[in-house]
């Protein structure tokens, strides 16, 4: 997958260095496709949370709601899996000898998916999230599956996972630097908001058995919070990439200047 | 630069250059303006992932901490809210200032905290509040820090130093909230009788406006004898928080520094072997060359 410019051979045989140009369709394309799923998702509770959401033992709320759970949830999480067995699948399996040119082009589709990633980390830690606090200081709960929580917990989470996890397996499949070693930052940047989805588990039990009162500020959601505070390590990982740009720029640039 | 003003480095870069003559900057960084080109590219994807991670992150980090304080007009009180607002708030700005000041010299962490934080709540006060579950917008006013940052990443550039700017600005940030947020709150704590009692604007919006999952009860926050210094409440909470953000500033910088560390791990040899790479194990990439120092 990888092309080698082999540094031993005569100049005048070694092929001419490509013109670098990055490739923005996919990007555009998940922006695109994201946010038509987002604005989606909100016309849709505009449009069933209070005339069919407000009560679970109705028969409208399982039509209108439960379909939307029972159906999202296999959806997006088998793209999700299948999205990372494609990148593993079709890894780049001479990882050591990447040309420059084509590790700069990876650095640039890295930084990409970082990019989706944190669009998909501000629909669900800033829009949908306070959707659903001033949804529950509204409407009492329930069920734990609540049309708030439906959109929240279980589409916009595996959505985030899709690009948090495949920007994790892109990274150690394509990058020597990520394949070698293991980023720590980008752990954290990865698994603190995805174990948000387990900590719903103790969220979900605390308000099942105490009577809490929907307080924002309560400490049964003091799990998500320091959670989200992983979201801060992703600095680390855009200074790791800053780092190696640095080297890899007038590497490429220099051989495009001289063909 | 320190005797130039902004406005002449405006038109020297609007003045066509001197044939030959190469931007200093370029020149510094040891690139071709081809390269150039590409890495301002690069920085527009970072600029446009700190806005949208900031913004989520922030957002959620202030909603799940001083949630209902900020949500709504009548939590706005003179005893708890200048306390815990700022000591929230302060956090995340002093981790952006500890990464952008570090490796970029740029004084602006606090000050894109803050904006990040104001672009977050002006989208779903609207969309979530008033669109979605019906809220009057005068009941869900969000605080804002913007003064508050722009005095702390002045400080910091004053000082150059993570301590002093925790002391000083930490300080100031929290000093400066309450004055900074009063010009827009100071319609609602007008009083009006209302049943034969004496409550102001902002309880009277809430008493008419039912929150049915939310406290029911009439929230009484003043209980010890400092009422008795009638509005002084308010400063002596904004001194208090002022004390907390001294401390919460200085840590969350360590964290900030912590959080953008360059290290990495060493990977296993069969994971490595599993994900594409043959050689044996390379040593580790310990620290980057991207120090502090080489990137000013």
């Amino acid at each position: 997958m990888s092309s080698v410019l082999p540094a031993s051979l005569p100049a005048e045989v070694r092929p001419a260095p490509r013109r670098f140009a990055i490739d923005y369709r996919w990007f555009a394309v998940a922006f695109v496709v994201l946010s038509g799923i987002y604005v989606g998702y909100r016309m849709y509770q505009q449009a069933y949370g209070m005339t069919v959401g407000l009560a679970s033992t109705e028969p409208e709320f399982q039509t209108y709601w439960m379909t939307l759970f029972w159906t999202q949830l296999p959806i997006l999480f088998g793209i999700a899996i299948a999205v990372q067995l494609y990148l593993i699948a079709t890894r780049d399996r001479d990882i050591e000898n990447v040309a420059p040119d084509v590790e700069l082009k990876r650095y640039f589709s890295f930084t990409m998916w970082l990019v989706v990633y944190t669009f998909t980390f501000y629909w669900t830690g800033s829009f949908f999230a306070e959707g659903d606090g001033n949804w529950h200081q509204t409407v009492l709960r329930d069920t734990p599956i609540t049309p708030s929580h439906i959109v929240l917990f279980y589409a916009c989470i595996p959505i985030y996972l899709l690009f948090g996890v495949g920007s994790f397996v892109y990274a150690m499949t394509r990058i020597p630097a990520f394949c070698r070693g293991i980023s720590l930052m980008h752990v954290f940047a990865v698994v603190g908001p995805f174990l948000i989805l387990p900590n719903l588990g103790y969220n979900e039990w605390g308000h099942a058995y105490w009577l809490t009162e929907e307080i924002f500020s309560h400490p049964l959601h003091w799990g998500f919070v320091v959670l989200g505070w992983n979201a801060l390590a992703l600095a680390g990982v855009l200074m790791q990439i800053i780092s190696r740009m640095r080297e890899l720029l007038p590497i490429v640039f220099k051989a495009e200047t001289t063909a | 630069m320190t005797t130039e003003t902004l406005e002449s480095d405006r038109r020297r870069a609007a003045a066509p250059r001197p044939p030959g003559r190469v931007d200093p900057v370029i020149a510094a960084a040891g690139l071709t303006p081809a390269a150039a080109r590409v890495s301002r590219v690069f920085d527009i994807l970072v600029v446009i992932a700190v806005v949208l991670l900031f913004t989520g992150a922030i957002h959620l980090h202030t909603m799940l901490l001083a949630g209902d304080w900020d949500m709504f007009t009548d939590w706005k009180d003179r005893q708890y809210w200048p306390l815990i607002m700022p000591v929230v708030l302060v956090m995340f700005p002093a981790a952006l200032q500890a990464v952008f000041w570090t490796y970029f010299r740029l004084p602006i962490g606090a000050t894109v905290a803050a904006t990040c934080l104001m672009l977050g709540v002006a989208i779903t006060r609207p969309v979530q509040f008033m669109v979605w579950t019906d809220y009057p917008l005068n009941l869900v006013l969000p605080a804002q820090m913007i003064a508050s940052a722009l005095v702390l990443d002045v400080i910091l550039m004053v000082f150059r130093n993570a301590l002093f700017t925790a002391i000083f600005g930490g300080f100031a940030f929290a000093f400066i909230f309450y004055p900074a947020n009063y010009i827009i709150f100071a319609p609602y704590y007008v009083p009006v009788a209302h049943q034969g009692m004496i409550a102001s604007v902002a309880d009277m919006i809430g008493y008419v406006f039912p929150r049915s999952a939310t406290p029911e009860y009439i929230r009484i926050i003043e209980r010890g004898t400092l009422r008795t210094f009638g509005d002084s409440v308010s400063w002596v909470s904004a001194l208090f928080s002022g004390f907390i953000c001294i401390f919460m500033h200085y840590l969350w910088w360590k964290l900030g520094i912590v959080m953008s560390s360059m290290r990495f791990l060493p990977n296993n040899t069969k994971v490595m072997a599993m994900m594409g790479a043959k050689a044996p194990a390379a040593p580790v990439v310990a620290e980057p060359a991207a120090t502090p120092e080489a990137a000013r």
